[in-house]
C-alpha cells in the first residue's frame, strides 16, 4: 500500500473542515479544549472531520493500537518535540529581514528536521507494526532517508552547524570601556554561581532575545565577524538558495497528523491517572451497505474485534484480529470470552454484550470528567430488535448526560479513537445527528417550537438512505402536552423507519408506546427520593412516583424509626 | 530555614485551635493574661507597675499560640525547655525579638520585594532594592550567627541548639562567604551615594570589572551566555613577565579584538542593557537564598514573640505572689495538683487568690456545688487556665499541677444574660451544648459552670442528668459546677456506693460560723447552697 496519509487510507481534506452541528451539543468542544491543553497544540481541526467512509476508523484504530502496543508514543513525542523546534526556528526565520539572518536560521531548521526524522526511523526500527498506516509510513520514510537528497542536506547542514559552533566571543567590561573579542571562555562565575547554589534554574538572558531582529550591537559583530569568517558566511547563503524548499509534503503532513492520536492518547493517559477508563471499541457492521452484507435484525458479524484494554495501561496488549470479511463465529466467541469481570455481575448486560448487539459497560459522559468533576457511569444495551431508546425521568437527574456520552460513544468510535467506558460494542455509523433544545430561550411558545421546527427539518429530510445515529433531548417542551405527545412519536417514528438507532430523551412518559423498536430507560433516584444519576431499563427496576415522594420526604417507616431512634 | 520554636518539627501556624476559642477566652478571662504577657512589670513600692507601653505583638503571639493545643507530652517538654532557657537567658531571648523586628521593620523600609516583583521587575530601582534586601539578609544572618554563637554553651533546650545548628547548616560559611563575594561584587550597582535613577548608571566609582562569554548562535543572536568574572578589585595575577610573552599577548589581544566600545557612543548603552542584565541575573541566582530565609525572620519574630511574653506573663504572676511550676503531663485520668491560684483574678483585682489542692485520680468526673461567692466558679476556671497554659507549654501558676493532655477542651459556662428564664435561652445554650457535642471524644475535657440554668431546677436537672451520664459514658471528661441541686443528689445516690464510679464530689468550704475559706474541699452535695449565709454577711446576722 501506498502511504498517503496516517489518518485515511485515502488523503482526505480536514482542513478548513467546520465543527459538525453535533460537536456542541455533545459537548466535543469541551473535550478538544481540554485535549488541545493537556498536548499543548492546536489539534481541533483533526477532530471536526468526522470520517465519511467507513473504512477510515478501522484503519485509525489500527495506528492508534500500533501506537501504543508497539510502544511507539514516547518516539513519537520526542518527534513531535523536534519538529516544534523546527518549526519555531522556521518562524524565526520568517520574522527577520536580513537575508544572512534567515540563511542561518534555514540551516538551524533544516538540522531540526533531518534529526526529526532520522530519530524517528531509529524508533520505528525492529517495531512489529500491523496497522496499515504506520507500516506503509516506514517503508515510505526508510525509502526517503535513504535518498541522496535526504542524505546530502543531512551532511551540509550538520556541517554548517557545526562551524558555527565555532563562533564564540569574550565581553569584558572594564570601567569606560567595553571591549568585545573572540574567543573562549571558562564560565568560571558560572561555576561559583552553581556550587553555591546547586540546581541554580536561573539562565543569563540576552536582553536583545525577544526581538528577532538583531540588535545594533549584534550587526556590529556579524559585520565584523564576516570579514573575518567570509567561507561560512558565502556557504551560508548558498545552502539557502540551494534546499529553499526541502521539506517533503507527506512527511510534513505527517508530522502535523500524528498529532490526532499522541493528542488523545496523552489526554486519555492523564484522565486514566484520574481513575477514568477507556475500552477500545468493538465495530459491528449492522447496514448491509456499510460492509459486510447482514440485513438488520440478523445476527450480525464482528468486523473488527478490538478487544477491551485494562484501563490502567497505555500499552496493553492489543490482539489485532484480521479484518473479517464474513462472519467469524471463533472471533465472536473470543469476544464473549474476555468480558470484564465488572460485566459478570449483571447477566443481562453480559448477555447483551456477547450477543452482536451495541452495549456498553461503565459509559461516562467524558465532557463532564474533564471539568474534575464526579461523573456516574452507566451501562446499556440494544436488545434484538431495539433501535431507540426513549429516557425519562426527574430534572437534573442525568438524562441530558446520558445522552451525551451515548453519543460521545459513537463519536469516539468512528473517530477511531478509545470510547469513555469500561467496554463497548458499537454499530458503524455514517453520521450522527443531535437536537438539543435551547433551554434557557425567553422566546415566546410559539417562537420556539418554531425554532426547534426550523432546526429538526432538515435533519428529518436530507437523512437520505444513511443510519445515522440520533440524539434528541427535550423537544417541544413548550408544546401542549397532547400536541407533543403525537409530534414526538411522529419524529421517533421517521427515524424509527430511515433504520436510524438513537436516543430519544424526554419528559413525555407514553412516548415509547408498545413498539419493539424502542426501549424505555428511566433515570433513578435512591431510596430517600434523590437523582443518583443511574439510567435503568423502566420495565426491570422503575418506582411508582408516589413511593418516590414518600421516601423523598423522609415518610417511609424504617426511615421514621431511624430518625426518632 | 525554619526557626521551629514552637515545635521542634514545623513553623507556626500550628494545627488545629481549640475548637470553641472563642468561648474559651471569654469564659476564662484569659484576655487578661494576653495584656498582661504584652508588658513588663516592676514592683515598686509593694506596687506592681508596668514598664513601658505595652507592646501588640507579644499580645498577638501570646492569644494565637495559646488557643493552639499541643498535643503530645514531647511538645510540651519542648517547649518547657526553651522557656526556661528563657528565664536563665532573658537577655537571649530579648535579643532575639529585638533583633528580628529590627531586620523586618529594615526590611519594610526597603519595600517589601514581593510587591516589587509583582511590577516591573526590570527597572534599575527594583534591581537596588533587591540588592539592598539581600545585604540585608546576609548580615543579618551573621549577625544572628553570632549573637547565638555568644550563647551556645549556655543554652540547654533542643530547640536553642537545633536552631543554632540549623543556622549554621543552611547560613553555613561557604554560603556567607559566597554571598559576601557576590554582594561585594555588585556593591557598585546598589550605593548609596547615587540614588537618583537617571545618574545612576553614570556613576563612577568601584565599578566592577566584568567578563561574559557568549555565542553568536542561532539567527546570529547572543546567545549562551556564561559568566566568567566579576570582580570588584581587581587581582590582576602577575603573569611570568618576558618582554616577548607580554608582546605576544598584546599582538593576539589586539587580533582577537572584534569591536571596542567607548563611551558615549550609540553602542554604550545596548552594551549598558547587557550589563544591567548580568547584575540582574546574578542577583536572581541567589533566589533559592532569598526563599530559604524569606519566611523566617517573620517566624522568628513571633515565635521569640511568645517566649518574650511568657517570660513577662511569669514575672506579672510572680510579682503577685503566684508561684509558677512546669506542669507535669500525666494520664487523662489523672488531675492532681497544689496550691493552684486562678491568675486572672489576681492581676485583674491585683489581689493573691487562695490556693486550692486536690487530687483526683482515675475520675472522669467532678461535680462541685456548695454555697454561693464560695470559689466553685474560680475554682473550675483556675483548672481550665492552668490546662490551657499547660497545653500552650507555658508555667502554671501552681505549686505542682499534673493532668492529662485535652486537645478537645470545651468550655460552657452560663453567660450572665444567658441565666434568664426563658426558653429561647435554653434553645441558645442547648444548641451551643449540642455543637460542642459533635466534636466530643475520648480526648475531650468540658467546664460545664451552671449549665441548664435557664430553666427550672427539675428540668434542669434532668437534662443535665442525661447529658452527663450520657458524656461520661462516652468516655468524656467532665468538671462541672452546678446549682442543680437533684441532679447533684442523684448522681450522688448513684455513685456513692461504687468506689471505683470515677466520679468525684467537691463542695465549697464552709466552716462551722459559715464562714468561707474560698476553698474546695471533698464534700458530698449539700441541699442548700447556703444563700442565708451570703445574705446573713452582706446585709448582718442579727438584724
Amino acid at each position: 500500500m501506498q502511504f498517503r496519509s496516517i489518518l485515511d487510507k485515502e488523503e482526505s481534506s480536514y482542513k478548513g473542515k467546520l465543527r459538525p452541528p453535533f460537536f456542541q451539543d455533545l459537548n466535543l468542544d469541551r473535550i478538544t479544549e481540554r485535549i488541545r491543553l493537556d498536548w499543548g497544540e492546536e489539534i481541533s481541526s483533526f477532530y471536526h472531520y468526522f470520517p465519511e467512509n467507513g473504512d477510515c476508523g478501522d484503519y485509525r484504530r489500527e495506528v492508534l493500537a500500533d501506537i501504543k502496543e508497539a510502544g511507539l508514543y514516547e518516539p513519537l513525542c520526542t518527534f513531535c518535540k523536534a519538529m516544534k523546534r523546527r518549526r519555531e526556528a522556521a518562524a524565526a526565520k520568517g520574522a527577520v529581514e536580513l537575508r544572512l539572518q534567515r540563511a542561518v536560521w534555514h540551516i538551524r531548521e533544516t538540522g531540526y528536521y533531518c534529526d526529526a526524522f532520522a530519530g524517528l526511523f531509529q524508533g520505528l526500527l525492529g517495531k512489529e507494526l500491523h496497522s496499515r498506516g504506520m507500516s506503509a509510513f516506514r517503508e515510505y520514510l526508510g525509502a526517503y532517508l535513504a535518498g541522496d537528497f535526504f542524505g546530502n542536506l543531512q551532511e551540509e547542514s550538520r556541517k554548517l552547524l557545526e562551524d558555527m559552533k565555532a563562533f564564540r566571543l569574550v565581553l569584558t567590561y572594564e570601567n569606560d570601556r567595553i571591549t568585545i573579542s573572540c574567543g573562549e571562555t571558562e564560565g568560571r562565575y558560572d561555576a561559583f554561581l552553581e556550587k553555591l547554589f546547586p540546581g541554580k534554574k536561573e539562565k543569563l538572558r540576552s536582553p536583545f532575545e525577544a526581538e528577532p531582529e538583531l540588535a545594533d550591537l549584534e550587526r556590529e559583530l556579524l559585520k565584523a565577524f564576516r570579514k573575518r569568517n567570509p567561507e561560512f558566511f558565502e556557504a551560508a547563503e548558498r545552502f539557502y538558495g540551494e534546499y529553499g524548499e526541502y521539506a517533503d509534503d507527506k512527511l510534513i503532513r505527517f508530522a502535523s497528523e500524528i498529532g490526532f492520536y499522541l493528542s488523545f492518547l496523552c489526554f486519555s493517559g492523564r484522565m486514566r491517572e484520574r481513575g477514568f477508563c477507556f475500552a477500545t471499541p468493538k465495530i459491528i457492521d449492522r447496514f448491509p451497505e456499510w460492509g459486510a452484507g447482514n440485513s438488520p435484525g440478523q445476527a450480525s458479524s464482528v468486523r473488527e474485534a478490538g478487544t477491551e484494554e485494562q484501563p490502567e495501561n497505555l500499552e496493553t496488549a492489543y490482539q489485532d484480529a484480521e479484518p473479517a470479511a464474513e462472519e467469524q463465529p471463533e472471533n465472536l466467541k473470543a469476544a464473549c470470552g474476555d468480558a470484564e469481570p465488572a460485566v459478570e455481575e449483571q447477566p443481562e448486560i453480559l448477555e447483551a454484550a456477547c450477543g452482536a448487539e451495541m452495549s456498553a459497560v461503565g459509559l461516562y459522559d467524558l465532557a463532564l470528567a474533564c471539568t474534575g468533576r464526579e461523573v456516574v457511569t452507566n451501562d446499556m444495551f440494544f436488545k434484538e430488535q431495539e433501535r431507540f431508546f426513549v429516557l425519562t425521568g426527574p430534572n437534573q437527574g442525568g438524562k441530558t448526560t446520558f445522552a451525551r456520552s451515548l453519543g460521545q460513544l459513537v463519536y469516539f468510535s468512528m473517530m477511531g479513537l478509545d470510547v469513555p467506558a469500561v467496554s463497548a460494542r458499537v454499530y458503524r455509523f455514517p453520521d450522527i445527528l443531535t437536537h438539543f433544545s435551547v433551554e434557557e430561550s425567553v422566546e415566546t411558545g410559539r417562537g420556539k417550537l418554531k425554532e426547534e421546527l426550523t432546526r429538526l427539518a432538515p435533519m428529518m429530510k436530507d437523512l437520505g438512505g444513511r443510519h445515522a445515529f440520533v440524539v434528541i433531548n427535550e423537544l417541544f417542551t413548550t408544546a401542549a402536552n397532547y400536541d407533543a405527545c403525537i409530534m414526538g412519536r411522529r419524529v421517533l417514528e421517521h427515524f424509527l423507519d430511515k433504520g436510524c438507532f438513537g436516543i430519544y430523551v424526554t419528559h413525555l412518559g407514553d412516548l415509547s408506546g408498545k413498539d419493539g423498536r424502542v426501549a424505555a430507560l428511566q433515570a433513578m433516584v435512591d431510596d430517600r427520593g434523590v437523582q443518583n444519576f443511574k439510567i435503568a431499563r423502566s420495565s426491570t427496576r422503575s418506582r411508582t412516583n408516589a413511593v418516590n415522594l414518600v421516601s423523598k420526604h423522609g415518610l417511609s417507616y424504617e426511615r421514621l424509626k431511624e430518625r426518632l431512634s | 530555614m525554619r526557626a521551629c520554636l514552637l515545635y521542634a518539627q514545623r513553623e507556626w501556624p500550628g494545627e488545629e485551635r481549640y475548637f470553641d476559642e472563642k468561648a474559651i477566652v471569654q469564659d476564662l478571662g484569659l484576655d487578661t493574661l494576653f495584656r498582661a504577657a504584652a508588658s513588663e512589670v516592676v514592683l515598686e513600692e509593694e506596687k506592681v507597675k508596668c514598664i513601658g507601653k505595652p507592646d501588640p505583638d507579644l499580645e498577638d503571639a501570646m492569644r494565637k499560640v495559646m488557643l493552639v493545643p499541643l498535643k503530645t507530652e514531647e511538645e510540651i517538654l519542648y517547649r518547657q525547655e526553651i522557656l526556661r532557657d528563657c528565664h536563665e537567658l532573658e537577655d537571649l531571648i530579648d535579643g532575639l525579638y529585638e533583633f528580628s523586628g529590627k531586620v523586618l521593620a529594615d526590611w519594610d523600609k526597603l519595600g517589601r520585594r514581593a510587591a516589587g516583583r509583582a511590577g516591573t521587575r526590570n527597572s534599575p530601582g527594583n534591581l537596588i532594592t533587591e540588592i539592598r534586601v539581600l545585604r540585608l539578609f546576609v548580615t543579618s544572618l551573621s549577625r544572628l550567627k553570632e549573637l547565638l554563637g555568644e550563647y551556645q554553651t549556655k543554652f540547654r533546650s533542643k530547640g536553642f541548639i537545633s536552631l543554632y545548628e540549623r543556622l549554621r547548616k543552611e547560613f553555613s560559611h561557604e554560603l556567607e562567604q559566597g554571598l559576601t563575594r557576590i554582594l561585594e561584587g555588585i556593591a557598585f550597582y546598589a550605593s548609596d551615594k547615587e540614588r537618583d535613577q537617571e545618574t545612576f548608571w553614570e556613576t563612577k566609582g568601584n565599578k566592577p570589572r566584568i567578563v561574559l562569554g557568549c555565542s553568536m548562535g542561532e539567527g546570529l543572536k547572543l546567545k549562551d551566555f556564561g559568566l566568567e568574572e566579576v570582580e570588584t578589585d581587581v587581582k590582576r595575577c602577575h603573569r611570568p613577565a618576558s618582554l616577548i610573552r607580554r608582546a605576544q599577548d598584546f599582538i593576539s589581544e589586539k587580533t582577537k579584538t572584534l569591536v571596542c566600545i567607548q563611551r558615549e557612543t550609540g553602542l554604550w548603552e545596548q552594551a549598558e542593557q547587557l550589563e544591567y542584565s548580568t547584575v540582574r541575573y546574578i542577583v536572581s541566582c541567589c533566589d533559592p537564598f532569598f526563599s530559604a530565609f524569606n519566611g523566617f525572620f517573620r517566624q522568628l519574630r513571633f515565635q521569640a514573640a511568645f517566649y518574650r511574653g511568657a517570660v513577662n506573663l511569669k514575672h506579672h504572676l510572680e510579682r503577685f505572689g503566684l508561684p509558677m511550676c512546669y506542669p507535669r503531663v500525666g494520664g487523662r485520668e489523672t488531675l492532681c495538683f497544689r496550691m493552684l491560684k486562678e491568675p486572672v483574678m489576681a492581676v485583674e483585682q491585683h489581689l493573691e487568690p487562695v490556693g486550692n489542692t486536690c487530687d483526683m485520680a482515675g475520675k472522669k468526673l467532678l461535680i462541685i456545688t456548695g454555697a454561693n461567692q464560695g470559689g466553685k466558679s474560680t475554682f473550675l476556671r483556675s483548672i481550665g487556665i492552668a490546662q490551657v497554659m499547660m497545653q500552650a507549654g507555658l508555667a502554671v501558676s501552681a505549686e505542682s499541677y499534673e493532668s492529662g493532655i485535652f486537645t478537645s477542651f470545651f468550655t460552657h459556662f452560663t453567660r450572665r444574660e444567658d441565666s434568664a428564664m426563658n426558653s429561647g435561652r435554653l434553645d441558645e445554650e442547648l444548641g451551643r451544648m449540642s455543637r460542642i457535642v459533635d466534636h466530643l471524644g475520648e480526648d475531650s475535657l468540658i467546664l460545664l459552670n451552671e449549665s441548664f440554668a435557664s430553666t427550672t431546677e427539675l428540668e434542669g436537672s434532668v437534662i443535665a442528668y442525661d447529658i452527663v451520664r450520657a458524656l461520661m459514658e462516652a468516655g468524656v471528661k467532665v468538671l462541672t459546677v452546678t446549682h442543680l441541686l437533684s441532679f447533684a443528689r442523684r448522681m450522688y445516690d448513684q455513685f456513692r456506693e461504687s468506689p471505683n464510679s470515677g466520679v468525684e464530689f467537691y463542695s465549697a468550704q464552709r466552716m462551722e460560723d459559715g464562714t468561707r475559706t474560698f476553698r474546695m474541699v471533698r464534700h458530698a452535695p449539700e441541699l442548700t447552697s447556703f444563700g442565708l449565709d451570703l445574705y446573713d454577711q452582706m446585709i448582718g446576722k442579727d438584724q
